[in-house]
């Protein structure tokens, strides 16, 4: 067992929790929770909220009262906070690593070489470092696949005495295969509650049983995503690293989101903002863009996922953040389905070119724009902020969901500098 | 069109927004077909981030409340720059947690004690008794002072 490459997955413990405890040291030690958009509902919870008994989603309205005689401490959700540490985390994740893979806003993949002994030092390092440099504490399962690290990583979170580092690596086969045996099939990574059902009725209950079954026969019943499940248990790495692209040629704006949306209207606002922030990378760099896609997915966990992308070529390369949310409507609104929980949402602009080059060719354009709708709303937000333009349903400010209570929200101590936290010189 | 001549353009002060950087205009994107013989030497203005801060990061700027500090120059309503991946040693202004609250202060070493020593003979100065009491936010590294 020397030298293998494992994949470790660093995930940071109740993360949006512990963004907030950065800035904040009051918080340390006390049930706190973060809520969702709109104050609605409980979407993160530390250790000692849950503890308490305080249960993932429930409704804040209906629990404030009971939860605040406990203790429980109320924060909304401060999203450009939790985004720009969770950046900050990943550029720190890739100094130790030459492959990534940013799964969420709080879970990386991270590929890791050496013995089993060197593998869990170098998670160790980890640890510490997003603990000092960040304030970050993360815990970090790792195994030979992505599947076997998710399930490390829940390892890692259960036992105190792992200190936050599970390496299944450690295991001799007979302790794999009863860790493997306490989890429920259902807990494993990429099972879905139906397919996990069907399962248990043919006597398959565990990872373990998962793992021992005939994946032939698995793959004629259920399709090929679940037999790969199959081989990664196995320790068989199927599910290669979705790498970010580091490079220009593409800009992607793509997030997961911690409570589904279902709305077209919802997703249409996401759209609007997503494209906006994508014509803002693009004018950063200089660049035009001939091509964009965008995408809108359902759980892929779930049984009934939809996942819909759309490609298109603008007429003339553009930076017009106008353009873009039209194009983005037109292409993708008559797909989207009103009753379906999306939890993923991204706009990708790619084919670039220079912005000068075409500076000649502007006449021959389909659709000379009439003012620079782009640059002028980046100066504008660089004015009066993010939130007081936008484009379509964006710019309806006063009807945005995400926007309209947050009551208990965190100043953006790293992005605005009128929201800088204080230290006391007393 | 967007074309600007960037040796002209203004110089804002340290971008806090959209990642804390400058975005730079590179002289080549101005002219097409009439490189300035000058720009092989041109490397865009100054940029007080990238002289400023270490790593980007680990740095966090945070303002000051009090006058507790002003023998070391750091007055009520500056901005300090801290760089959490520094190690405190004895001097470092750091930013420390003590009684739940972020607080700044001098760290002192030595004689078997740690105390955290306010610059301003009008506060008392923190004593701890064990090096396992103190909990370092981050070392101060630099002090944003309007004149």
């Amino acid at each position: 067992m020397s030298n293998q490459p494992s994949i470790a997955l660093v995930d940071a413990n109740n993360f949006y929790v512990s963004c907030e405890r950065i800035f904040d040291p009051r918080l340390e030690g006390k049930p706190v929770v973060v809520l969702s958009n709109n104050d609605g509902c409980v979407i993160a919870r530390s250790q000692e909220a849950k503890v308490l008994g305080v249960n993932m989603a429930a409704s804040w309205g209906s629990i404030a009262a009971e939860a605040a005689a406990k203790g429980v401490i109320a924060r909304s959700s401060n999203y450009e906070l939790y985004g720009d540490i969770s950046a900050r985390c990943v550029e720190l994740l890739g100094r130790f690593t030459s492959s990534q893979e940013v799964y969420s806003i709080d879970e990386s993949f991270i590929r890791l070489t050496g013995t089993v002994e060197q593998v869990s030092a170098i998670a160790r390092e980890i640890r510490l470092a997003t603990k000092k440099l960040i304030g970050l504490p993360v815990s970090i399962g790792i195994a030979p696949s992505k599947t076997l690290a998710k399930l490390a990583n829940r390892g890692s979170k259960s036992s105190r005495a792992l200190q936050g580092v599970c390496n299944l690596g450690a295991y001799s086969p007979e302790q794999l295969t009863a860790i493997l045996g306490s989890v429920e099939v259902g807990e494993v990574w990429g099972i879905g509650s139906r397919t996990a059902q069907k399962l248990v009725g043919m006597g398959i209950h565990t990872a373990a049983d998962l793992r021992d079954t005939d994946a032939v026969q698995l793959r004629r019943r259920f399709g090929v995503t679940q037999e790969r499940v199959v081989q990664e248990l196995r320790g068989i790495d199927c599910l290669p690293l979705e790498e970010m692209r580091a490079d220009r040629e593409q800009i992607q704006f793509s997030r997961s989101f911690a409570v589904p949306i279902s709305t077209v209207a919802e997703l249409e606002e996401v759209l609007s903002v997503y494209t906006q922030r994508a014509a803002a990378r693009l004018r950063e760099q200089g660049s035009l863009a001939r091509m964009m896609s965008c995408t809108a997915s359902t759980s892929p966990f779930r049984d009934n996922h939809v996942s819909h992308a759309v490609s298109l070529a603008f007429p003339s390369p553009t930076d017009d953040p106008v353009e873009m949310y039209r194009a983005a409507i037109t292409a993708l609104g008559p797909q989207l389905q009103g009753n379906q929980q999306y939890v993923r949402v991204g706009v990708s602009l790619y084919e670039f070119s220079p912005r000068e080059s075409h500076a000649a060719l502007d006449i021959f354009g389909t659709d000379p724009t009439p003012f620079a709708a782009g640059a002028v709303l980046d100066s504008i937000a660089a004015k009066y902020g993010q939130e007081n333009l936008g484009l379509g349903r964006a710019g309806l400010k006063t009807n945005r969901a995400w926007t309209m209570r947050r009551e208990m929200v965190s100043p953006r101590a790293t992005t605005h500098w009128d929201e800088l936290i204080t230290v006391a010189a007393k | 069109m967007h074309a600007q001549n960037p040796l002209v353009s203004p110089v804002s002060g340290v971008s806090t927004d959209a990642g804390q950087r400058f975005i730079q205009q590179a002289p080549e994107s101005v002219h097409a077909g009439f490189p300035s013989p000058a720009q092989g030497y041109y490397n865009g203005p100054v940029d007080l981030n990238r002289h400023l801060i270490r790593d980007p990061t680990s740095t966090f700027i945070v303002r000051v409340s009090g006058d507790s500090m002003t023998g070391a120059g750091i007055f009520d309503g500056d901005e300090v720059i801290v760089d959490r991946s520094l190690e405190a040693r004895d001097g470092s202004v750091v930013i420390a947690v003590v009684d739940n609250e972020l607080t700044i202060k001098r760290l002192r070493l030595g004689d078997g004690t740690v105390r955290l020593v306010p610059e301003n003979p009008a506060y008392p100065d923190i004593v701890l008794h064990e090096m396992t009491e103190l909990s370092v936010w981050g070392v101060v590294t630099r002090c944003l002072h309007r004149v």
